[in-house]
């Protein structure tokens, strides 16, 4: 056997598989442990062998990325290894994520609980923009919480580097609720500050533990940002009608955030402005937020082994049918994209159904160097 | 197996490294990437996991030889490091050639030229050719650099490929480079020197811009020597323009604060790349030629169908294959026993394998 061979062999030889927790078309994701330390981890298995195109894009993105990171906040990749036809990531075990977390409703969140998320998310998002890369899928499901309570960013399957000026991307990109009005104008070219819209969206839903901007259409999401936050002005979003997809979505009188949103302190609704701020240019960096007044305002963060918690984990055999939702829904977000995410809520207390992830275009369709994603 | 290139070499080249950054103590981004981490050597190591590669490739190969036809390793030339280097470097000049014609993007070139000299790092020529491993990188290196294709597209514009030969080696590809795609290039830290030059005292873009494009050059024949591995993108970025203007190169140094013995390193890494310009991009075609006639000689049997070694491995891998498989069907037989002793539910082979299957790796 080749050396190379026999590598990956060994490396898939450190670990074993125990259940699986969550199956999608395009993954399977396995409780596992490291053999040697019994240290628990995620594996997920990603299919090849279907794709005529051999590695596909997101399993290259989240690859690329993931190996290049190492930061608190964003999730660890631990091994990468290949069985077959397959292409194994061995992850980070991480307990739960912030959606569970705020749907959850016997949690109360104080607001130093919140500003600890932030902190946390922030931090993650500074550290993959410091390295020129662009998330491009933001929202409470991919922010997951290891045992301690750390925040750490996941699911880099839609990320890709900052391009250079005059480089176009695709604008199908983020979670409907969680994507900028330039991206929904069919803005090709952006930048950090698209991400920072999403962080915004969360520090939003963080408040009132429901989807901020829950729209039920790409079209329907500018009229739910719009009656939100008013209709923009040329004035506070230059040029913004010449986007490519612009459209007239109809005027809307602006309210001050804070009749919405009660409770929250001046810095908080200041810091929040500024990341629903509609220029993406005048949107404040990831590196600024952290240095918001908000930020240094009392109270301080909570500890992140002091965060509320989803309930503890049960051991398989207990595990309730709510759990067990709890974690299928924890898996997809790993899985990064599968036609299970499908998590139309029983509770029946959040308004509309999740909007479906984004799915890659067959790259055939990708020649002439757009990439094309499949809108929601 | 051991990342034998870990850690920094002997030797290290300072100048530039860290120099983003300014903070001491505090990884730069540069130092975190993997590049940094697992893919640079100094000349010695280099030419020792050359080495190395290439003997324990000669040994196994040998012994693939003999299990064929006991004596037929006797009398075959094998291939030395050095022949295996020259082979390599001529499919690395036609990575470009093939970027041209797809209109690809310098991104795409740069990164596959870096993929295949990375992959002869943990693998021999004699195992896998040069020239089909070449066309996997360049189709990988479009995908991770965000300029995918299709894979139809692809073959269908180079002759006698089909794409099961672009995807046969993919994997093995990927596992060479340690699944680490990313790479960081000179090209790049050129386009940030030149926009720095621009803000040097009394500059006259009109003469930066002819420096730059001399440069450029310098920097795409450094891709056919071993530079990337031994100096960081910046450093063989200031030596492409130390080789257009030694003055302009020297004049930025001066105002960054470097001292002139931190030049020396750069001067190092433009002398490699000057070397690699005086040789024609050191390529003998005679030599490779020789060379390649001799591999179609020393090819490892267990890489040929139809030759006994190939049916041997082949015979070993499906032995071990259903040895697991058989293990699964037990697994699976003695769950089904638990709750269906009576077999109420037909356990025929078909159904059987298919549970087995979806749970295999």
């Amino acid at each position: 056997m080749d050396a190379v061979e026999k590598a990956n062999l060994s490396t898939s030889q450190k670990y074993s598989k125990e259940v699986k927790v969550g199956e999608g078309a395009y993954a399977v994701v396995y409780k596992g442990r490291e053999i040697a330390t019994g240290r628990q981890v995620a594996i997920k298995k990603i299919k090849v062998g279907q794709f005529k195109d051999g590695l596909d894009m997101s399993a290259v993105r989240e690859v690329k990325y993931l190996r290049e990171l190492q930061h608190d906040n964003v999730i660890a990749l631990l091994d990468v290894f290949s069985s077959k036809t397959n292409l194994n990531l061995v992850l980070e075990f991480l307990d739960a994520d912030l959606e569970i977390i705020i749907k959850d409703r016997s949690n109360v969140f104080q607001p130093a609980d919140i500003k600890s998320w932030m902190v946390m998310t922030l931090r993650g998002l500074e550290f993959c923009h410091r390295n020129f890369i662009l998330h491009r899928d933001l929202k409470p499901n991919n922010l997951l919480l290891a045992s301690d309570g750390q925040l750490k960013i996941a699911d880099f399957g839609l990320a890709r580097d900052f391009a250079d000026p005059n480089v176009k991307m695709t604008s199908q990109v983020i979670t409907r609720w969680y994507r900028p009005p330039e991206l929904l104008f069919g803005c090709r070219f952006y930048g950090p500050g698209s991400d920072m819209w999403s962080v915004g969206c969360i520090f939003a839903e963080l408040m009132l533990r429901t989807p901020y901007l829950p729209g039920e259409s790409d079209m329907d999401q500018l009229k739910v940002i719009f009656r939100a936050l008013g209709t923009p002005t040329e004035d506070e979003w230059p040029g913004y009608t010449s986007l490519p997809d612009y459209m007239v979505v109809g005027q809307y009188p602006k309210t001050p955030l804070r009749d919405l949103f009660t409770a929250a302190s001046t810095e908080a609704i200041s810091l929040l402005a500024k990341l629903l701020a509609y220029a993406p240019g005048k949107r404040i960096s990831a590196k600024e937020a952290l240095h918001h007044a908000y930020f240094f305002q009392p109270p301080n963060p909570t500890h992140h082994s002091k965060l509320p918690k989803s309930k503890p984990a049960a051991s398989q055999e207990n595990d309730t049918p709510a759990d067990k939702k709890a974690q299928n829904e924890l898996y997809d977000s790993l899985k990064g994209g599968t036609g299970t995410r499908k998590r139309k809520s029983s509770m029946g207390h959040e308004g509309p159904g999740r909007p479906p992830p984004l799915r890659h275009g067959d790259m055939a369709s990708t020649v002439t160097g757009s990439s094309s994603l499949r809108s929601p | 197996m051991a990342d034998g290139n870990t850690g920094p070499s002997s030797g290290e080249p300072k100048a530039l490294e860290g120099l983003s950054t300014g903070q001491s103590g505090r990884k730069s981004l540069w130092q975190g990437s993997s590049q940094y981490r697992h893919w640079r050597f100094s000349k010695e190591t280099l030419h020792q996991q050359r080495t190395q590669i290439n003997e324990s490739a000669v040994g196994a190969i040998k012994n693939a030889f003999e299990t064929d036809e006991p004596g037929s390793s006797m009398g075959i030339e094998f291939l030395n490091a050095e022949d295996e280097y020259a082979l390599v470097k001529l499919y690395v000049g036609k990575i470009s050639q093939l970027c041209g014609h797809f209109r690809f993007d310098e991104e795409v070139e740069a990164t596959a030229m870096t993929y295949l000299k990375r992959f002869y790092l943990k693998n021999t020529v004699m195992d896998w050719h040069p020239k089909n491993v070449m066309l996997t990188a360049l189709f990988l290196a479009a995908k991770t650099t965000n300029h995918p294709i299709s894979l139809e597209h692809y073959t269908a514009h180079i002759p006698k490929t089909s794409p099961n030969d672009v995807l046969e080696l993919e994997f093995l590809l990927a596992q060479s480079l340690s699944f680490e795609f990313a790479v960081w290039h000179a090209h790049r830290a050129m386009w940030g020197l030149w926009l720095d030059f621009q803000t040097l005292p009394d500059s006259r873009p009109e003469a930066i811009k002819d420096i730059y494009n001399a440069a450029i050059d310098h920097v795409r024949m450094s891709r056919l020597s071993d530079a990337e591995f031994i100096y960081a993108p910046s450093q063989i970025a200031l030596a492409a323009f130390y080789l257009a203007s030694e003055e302009l190169a020297e004049q930025w140094a001066k105002a960054k604060g470097l001292s002139p013995s931190d030049l020396d390193v750069i001067k190092e890494a433009a002398s490699m790349i000057s070397q690699e310009s005086e040789q024609g991009g050191g390529i003998n075609v005679e030599f490779v030629r020789e060379v390649d006639r001799r591999l179609r000689l020393c090819k490892n049997p267990e890489k040929i169908p139809g030759t006994k070694a190939y049916i041997k491995r082949q015979e070993a891998a499906e032995a071990a294959a259903a040895e697991k498989r058989a293990k699964k069907a037990l697994e699976a037989d003695s769950q089904d026993m638990d709750v269906d002793v009576f077999g109420s539910k037909p356990i025929n082979d078909a159904s059987m394998h298919g549970a087995s299957s979806a749970e295999e790796d």
